[in-house]
């Protein structure tokens, strides 16, 4: 290529950034109507796609595996259909019959998997790439993608930390952890890293979804690649047909009892007391003399908060394929009542994607997607005091709910000679009367255009855009209130929280598609500019005249420390470019490299540099492989390269002043202002080097595919407020510190164990992940969470605190152990003495705290049966983790042995005396807070528990129509049940997969996992639906 | 050639606009870059360097200075538990290990005092840089300076030799410096009040509640004092009485803040100020030395408030029986300082408890008071002055002084005599007239009688419990280890030990 060219080039270039496109003239070819059926070891394949090579321009085969198409000679059919390989049939002058047999498969080689700026031919992968069809996940009955993706994805852990609807799913791949900053993956949808939430997109719109594991894979999307990569493709017409397709479901949801955290009941309440103050040799306060009064007037308020909900989802898609016009539009609507009272969650959803080809060069595109969310939730989740679940769980059982004339009551106290520390208030008016509701608009918009200008060269210009409105509303009426001991009439409180976001992204790449005989090249070079803004108003208002009129207005007082305005920004530009290379589709090439600079990072350090390289040889395609009758493919993968995770907060790099820090000078309220951080303007991304290796194998023709890799990698520069000695007026320094290893295994099989009439598909996975932490700052080993440690030479997040051996058991025992001075006696919790000083000790110099428990398990696992026979289809899913603790923190409430609240039924088998040992696991309570207090306040092992579990997430079955009248093409209805059995020993509560989540270094922040504070139950949902195709 | 210019042209807007595009700060805070650049600044500064006194005397001071002593202690409720960090210090047994210790109140009096220092440094490091009006300058500076030597003289009381952070503190390695004697702590300390003495307003001139020569003279002389520099404290604290800027309320009652009025009396040399309402600037502390559990209909006559509620936990600060029989008969005091309460609550037996009165003002909302708070009263400036001169020989001239606090006192002229029978009698004085402002502690550490003082005090515990508020129940007795730690100093806080090569 001369000067004269390649210039002229630069100006197209040029000329079709500036302009976005232009527009040219085309035609099409003379063609003929070809037909046939497509079969499968006899039997006929409906829903197979026919497909003219190379365009748009396609057919889907009838109930009965008919098809018909226009085609001309020359032109090529490719048959495709999920589970079989796709095959292709050139068309030739003359014949119009062409029918096609399928070979099953589990993996179709040849199968385009969207990757990050593009596509790739599946057999030519050289990365860690998982992709999931949004049609296997559209029978589950939940409201958000991630819930259905449960079980599915080898590497990649998904919790579902709290049943509240629309909330609370962790989804962890590989194992990504940071000390501090974010690690959830990045969500890309229809190319665009969204900054919302994933789980207000309706999954009914989801054509498909790929997981990028490894650094080769992500490395384009720079500094925010390090958690891994979600891509989300929506749905687009299928080629050649209009399909109007109706989703239907409806059912209910309950907290089944079983599972539950055993409380004691009244009864048992009563007689807990009542052996208190007599092992105590106290009188019996008089309300608890005689037990068994109890028996017929239960409370548990637990229960009283919870109900039977419905839920219901309504999906209506038109996709249509026609001339030059691609359009699919979903209308949804999602409605769901939770298992909580006052709960509920709704989503109206509307999706219109479209693409034109204005020509065979020039191809536009625009995609907008609003929705709106409505959710309403009272405070349910939290710590006692402020979470009705735990506050609920832990009241009096003694205490009416309901008073004689079965009104609710408003306020429980017992006399104080009880030992009733805290007033509670009627749990379940705080449900019903408290307003907690949030309100979310939800815009999404991509625009394309894309220009060929010659063979195998696209350029492409996007323009992106998301805004979010979300609209908090929260009033706690004088009635009602969420919190212990607050009297009622209390101070009426609204919060109002205002979040304007909006992001826009621009991007422009270009793509050079050469083969060359047997060399192949794909050449991809683009830059792109994106900035997120975030305004917020927040007012605080309370004292109200009249609780129906929760205005600002009506408000009494505007609580100036609650009420804010913030804006939150952030900036990104960069600049990346991808080579692939390939001899004979055997030998495979890939290196990335993108620029980001991020306005979060320092002045001195605002550009990062992240590369990365793979490559693949496909050894089936050699000769010497080429005998084996059993293996029909084998690859071997191997990646490396460098992401970054810019989840560092948008200002840490800036000392902030603090001008709230207000005195007074007699009775004048006079501004004051501080510098409250510390600067930093070297501070930059967390880095994570990846390395990957990999083998796919296919057997039998693939009728069994497997894939392993193995990864190892290391993130270091992780941010980290450093504490430093408060003798310099400040707590901490934002600094990129330490180094965390992680490593670790990932099998996935796919087989059809049974074909023919019935026909069994079966999808496992298992991994293994495991981290070590390298190296912290300088000086500094350790840093603690709650009830956790985060030390050198050691895992993330261990639990830590005292190793529990047990209770005293006698005088002698107490006499012949190490004990806490002036604290211990017979029946009080035995610790270990870890450093061996003779003395038990809880922190400082001589501490006796260890590493009690491991919150990460030893391997999750999923597995996925798919079976149909004749019209009738069943799956069943199914995933499970082992080896995993959880912190059962509400025990410092719920075995408080002070009988302060009520306790779990296990306490009934606390230590009474030496004779009387009990179960163990709880001590006496004599002696009071000074004895029991060490049981309830020192973190030990005692509050750790084994938490593995296996979940039958879904069990669906189906019954397919072929032609129900003239209008209808084909229908199934089908019954679904969602966390139908949940088998485990753990008994702190419904969910083995609780972790209180939050942000910062508190319980559930990122130093904290696992912790248990008994958060909204997740329900067994019930359902049946239909799918009707017109 | 048109098409590379183009290009060029391109590239370079690209690239230009790039830093500007990147370049995102805080649009509703204000930076370093932004403060530190008027006089307002350097104003909110300072009142910020205030701030932490009202944490310090609201939540430590008294457990740290007054309830480790013999004038108070703790009210035992056998019903409730994490009350060790209390108890250890009424109880002298704040525990150590390799001379630091885990009690949270060491800690946070330990990281407010540095607070004050780290913020009064930012101001004395940049204040000269930026020009702005001298008087008002001077002020700034002074009252900087004050606070500096204020918060270092309470680490040097409570701690002794500690780190010496004069600076500001802008990267992760000056964060921890090693400890400086005590003797250079002392030093600063002086250094930073002569200073201050000429920079700063008198009582007359300045904003009531700030920081006055007066009060730096009085701060200054304590320093002195502390030090056995009898001379130099007579010298520094003889204008404070000569300005006529101070005197005796009528009473002693008067003599304190109430919940909004008689702030900053006449009396007054320097008070932590306190606001009631919903600034966020008001105390609670009168709470805080309730005996408990009390309930809201016991509550309501010491706090007056419209909305009493119940207060459970263990009570603290609650006057001993020791420092109740400390005043001579007809002290019109006593009644001021001590009042009672019938409690029915629990498993204490209804029982009448002493609490301290004279700073239970009437406010109207619970929990939430605008009591200021006495650092320094002109009747202690006359106490001063009192000891000074008889610590100089001049017992006659110390007597006149005394007996000026005693005459408002409803008591006579004192009969003590000789320079020992003085010093004895100033000692005694002392405790009574400022009884529970937090001088107990200290007038007992630097006359060297913690020994002779307390030792007795904690047998008379061990020896009846329930005289001192343990209730009548099987097991409620003095822990095992209860006087067992009579340091002068407290240990260093672990969680800065933990932190810090040095110590």
């Amino acid at each position: 290529m001369n000067n004269h060219y390649l210039s002229r080039v630069k100006i197209r270039l040029f000329g079709f950034l500036l302009l976005m496109f232009c527009i040219s003239v085309t035609s099409f070819g003379q063609t003929q109507s070809v037909r046939g059926v497509v079969t499968s070891e006899g039997e006929p394949v409906p829903g197979a796609l026919v497909l003219i090579k190379g365009t748009q321009r396609g057919t889907v085969t009838d109930i009965d595996g008919n098809y018909s198409i226009n085609a001309a000679a020359g032109e090529i059919l490719v048959i495709s259909f999920v589970g079989y390989s796709s095959k292709e049939v050139p068309v030739v002058g003359g014949q119009t019959v062409y029918d096609v047999t399928l070979d099953l498969s589990t993996s179709d080689l040849s199968e385009v998997v969207v990757v990050g700026y593009g596509s790739q031919i599946k057999k030519e992968l050289t990365g860690a790439i998982q992709s999931v069809n949004g049609k296997d996940l559209q029978d589950m009955p939940v409201s958000s993608v991630a819930q259905k993706l449960q079980g599915r994805l080898a590497g990649v852990q998904i919790n579902q930390t709290t049943g509240r609807p629309g909330q609370g799913m962790n989804v962890r791949i590989r194992g990504q952890l940071s000390v501090s900053g974010g690690s959830q993956p990045l969500y890309v949808v229809d190319g665009f890293p969204i900054t919302g939430d994933i789980n207000a997109i309706n999954p009914d719109e989801i054509d498909d979804i790929t997981v990028l594991k490894d650094a080769a894979s992500t490395s384009l999307y720079g500094s925010r690649a390090a958690n891994g990569v979600v891509l989300i493709t929506t749905k687009k017409g299928k080629a050649g047909a209009t399909n109007v397709n109706l989703n239907v479901f409806t059912g209910f949801q309950e907290v089944p009892e079983k599972g539950r955290l055993e409380m004691m009941n009244a009864e048992e309440f009563a007689q807990f007391k009542k052996e208190y103050y007599e092992d105590a040799k106290l009188p019996v306060p008089e309300a608890f003399q005689n037990p068994s009064q109890y028996r017929d007037k239960n409370n548990d308020w637990y229960d009283a908060v919870l109900q039977n909900a419905p839920i219901s989802s309504y999906n209506l898609t038109l996709t249509s394929n026609k001339e030059r016009v691609n359009t699919a539009v979903i209308a949804g609507v999602f409605d769901q009542k939770g298992v909580v009272i006052n709960t509920d969650y709704r989503r109206f959803s509307m999706r219109m994607n479209t693409d034109y080809a204005v020509s065979d060069k020039v191809n536009i595109g625009v995609n907008v997607a609003p929705n709106y969310v409505v959710d309403n939730t009272p405070r349910s989740d939290g710590d006692r005091g402020t979470g009705i679940l735990f506050n609920a769980l832990h009241t009096w059982p003694v205490m009416p709910i309901y008073d004689e004339a079965g009104e609710l009551t408003y306020f429980n106290r017992f006399p104080a000679n009880t030992g009733n520390i805290f007033a509670y208030p009627n749990w379940v008016r705080s449900a019903q009367e408290i307003t907690n509701e949030t309100k979310v608009i939800n815009l999404l918009a991509n625009t394309y255009a894309e220009w060929k200008p010659i063979k195998g060269l696209s350029l492409k210009s996007t323009f992106n855009a998301e805004i979010r409105n979300s609209n908090y509303f929260f009033f706690n009426p004088s009635t009602a209130t969420a919190q212990i001991n607050v009297a009622i009439p209390t101070v009426a409180v609204s919060i109002r929280d205002e979040n304007q976001d909006f992001t826009w992204l621009n991007e422009n790449i270009a793509t050079y598609d050469k083969k060359i005989n047997d060399h192949s090249f794909q050449l991809l070079a683009g830059f792109s500019n994106q900035q997120f803004r975030r305004d917020r108003t927040r007012v605080q208002a309370d004292t109200y005249a009249d609780d129906r009129l929760p205005t600002i207005q009506g408000a009494l007082n505007i609580n100036r420390g609650g009420t804010i305005s913030g804006v939150e920004e952030w900036t990104l530009t960069s600049i990346f470019s991808r080579a692939t290379y390939n001899y004979k589709g055997k030998y495979l090439f890939t290196a990335s490299v993108r620029g980001d600079g991020s306005s979060r990072f320092g002045s001195d350090n605002r550009w990062g540099v992240f590369p990365s390289t793979s490559l693949g040889w496909v050894l089936s395609d050699e000769e010497f492989m080429k005998t084996s009758s059993t293996i029909s493919f084998t690859k071997l993968r191997a990646s490396y390269g460098i992401t970054g995770n810019n989840n560092i907060g948008n200002y840490t790099q800036y000392a902030l002043v603090n001008n709230t820090i207000n005195v007074a000078f007699g009775n004048t309220v006079t501004p004051g202002a501080a510098i409250t951080s510390l600067n930093n303007s070297n501070l930059g991304w967390e880095t994570t080097a990846q390395f990957d290796i990999g083998l796919d194998l296919g057997l039998w023709d693939d009728r069994v595919s497997f894939v392993y890799d193995f990864y190892t990698k290391n993130t270091t520069n992780l941010l980290y407020a450093v504490q430093i000695p408060q003798e310099a007026g400040f707590t901490n320094f934002n600094d990129n510190i330490g180094e965390i290893k992680f490593w670790g295994h990932e099998f996935s099989i796919n087989a059809i164990p049974v074909a023919g009439a019935f026909r069994w598909n079966v999808n496992a996975n298992i991994s293994f992940n495991r981290n070590e932490v390298i190296s912290l700052a300088d000086g500094i080993d350790r840093v603690y969470g709650n009830q956790h440690i985060t030390q050198v030479g050691k895992p993330f997040g261990q639990f830590y605190g005292m190793k529990k051996l047990g209770n005293y058991a006698n005088a002698e025992d107490l006499a012949n152990s190490p004990k806490i001075p002036g604290r211990s006696t017979v029946g009080s919790i035995k610790l270990a003495d870890i450093n061996g000083d003779g003395v038990i000790t809880y922190g400082g110099d001589r501490d006796d705290r260890t590493i009690i428990g491991n919150p990460f398990p030893d391997f999750v696992y999923g597995i996925v049966n798919n079976f149909t026979y004749k019209n009738w289809d069943a799956s069943i899913t199914a995933s499970g983790s082992q080896g995993n603790q959880l912190y059962m923190r509400h025990l410092y409430s719920t075995a408080n042995l002070d009988g302060v609240f009520n306790m779990v039924r296990k306490a009934k088998d606390r230590f009474r005396s030496p004779e009387n040992p009990g179960e163990g696991i709880f001590g006496t309570t004599v002696g009071g807070g000074n004895v029991t207090g060490v049981e309830r306040d020192w973190n030990n092992s005692n509050f750790v528990w084994d938490a593995s579990y296996f979940t039958i997430r879904n069990i669906t079955v189906g019954y397919s129509f072929k032609k129900l009248g003239k209008s209808v093409k084909s229908a199934r209805i089908y019954a679904s049940g969602q966390n139908m059995w949940v088998f485990t020993k753990y008994w702190g509560g419904s969910n083995p997969e609780v972790s209180m989540q939050s942000d910062g270094q508190g319980d559930g922040g990122n130093l904290s996992p696992g912790v248990d504070l008994s958060a909204y139950p997740v329900p067994r949902t019930i359902t049946i639906g239909a799918n009707i195709n017109f | 050639m048109k098409k590379y210019i183009i290009a060029i042209f391109a590239a370079s807007v690209f690239l230009t606009s790039c830093e500007d595009f990147l370049t995102v700060v805080p649009e509703t805070q204000l930076s370093s870059a932004t403060f530190f650049k008027n006089q307002k600044d350097f104003e909110q500064a300072v009142n910020a360097t205030y701030a932490p006194l009202r944490t310090i005397f609201n939540d430590r001071a008294w457990l740290l200075g007054e309830m480790h002593s013999d004038n108070t202690y703790y009210a035992r409720n056998v019903l409730f538990g994490a009350v060790d960090n209390q108890e250890d210090l009424a109880d002298f047994s704040v525990p150590v290990s390799n001379g630091t210790t885990a009690n949270t109140h060491v800690l946070n009096q330990w990281r407010q005092d540095y607070l004050i220092i780290a913020r009064a440094n930012q101001i004395l490091d940049l204040i000269d840089d930026v020009t702005f009006d001298e008087v008002a300058k001077a002020n700034i500076k002074g009252q900087a300076l004050f606070l500096r030597a204020f918060a270092y003289f309470e680490l040097a009381r409570y701690f002794g030799s500690v780190p010496l952070h004069l600076t500001p503190v802008t990267v992760r390695s000056e964060a921890a410096l090693p400890l400086s004697p005590e003797a250079d702590v002392y030093a600063q300390i002086v250094s930073d009040l002569v200073a201050a003495i000429p920079l700063l307003k008198d009582k007359a001139t300045q904003e009531a509640g700030r920081a006055t020569a007066g009060a730096a003279r009085t701060l200054l002389a304590n320093v002195y004092i502390n030090q056995k520099k009898w001379a130099d404290a007579e010298q520094v604290l003889r204008p404070v009485v000569t300005s006529g800027q101070y005197r005796l309320m009528p009473t002693y009652a008067a003599a304190f803040s109430d919940n909004a009025s008689n702030k900053n009396n006449v009396e007054s040399v320097f008070e932590v100020q306190y606001l009631e309402g919903a600034a966020g600037l008001q105390g609670n502390f009168i709470y805080q030395f309730l005996p408990r559990p009390i309930s809201a209909a016991e509550l309501q006559p010491i706090t007056g408030t419209s909305n009493p509620q119940p207060v459970d936990g263990e009570g603290n600060n609650i006057p001993t029986p020791d420092i109740i029989a400390a005043y001579e008969p007809g002290d019109l005091r006593k009644d001021v300082s001590i009042g009672y309460v019938f409690l029915n609550g629990a498993f204490q037996v209804p029982k009448t408890l002493p609490y301290i009165l004279k700073f239970a003002k009437k406010h109207s909302q619970h929990n939430n008071h605008g009591t200021n708070w006495p650092v320094y009263r002109y009747a202690e400036v006359l106490l001063f002055m009192a000891e000074v001169l008889n610590e100089q020989g001049k017992t006659g001239e110390a007597i006149e002084f005394l007996n000026q606090v005693r005459t408002r006192a409803g008591l006579g002229a004192t009969t003590a005599s000789g320079q020992a029978g003085v010093r004895e009698a100033i000692f005694k004085e002392r405790r009574v007239e400022l009884a529970f402002e937090n001088k107990r502690w200290f007038d007992i550490q630097r006359t060297d009688r913690i020994q002779e003082i307390i030792v007795p005090y904690g047998n008379r515990i061990k020896a009846n419990p329930q005289a001192y508020y343990y209730p009548p129940i099987a097991g409620a007795v003095p822990r095992n280890n209860v006087f067992t730690n009579l340091s002068k100093f407290y240990a260093y806080p672990a969680a800065e030990s933990d932190l810090s090569p040095y110590f």
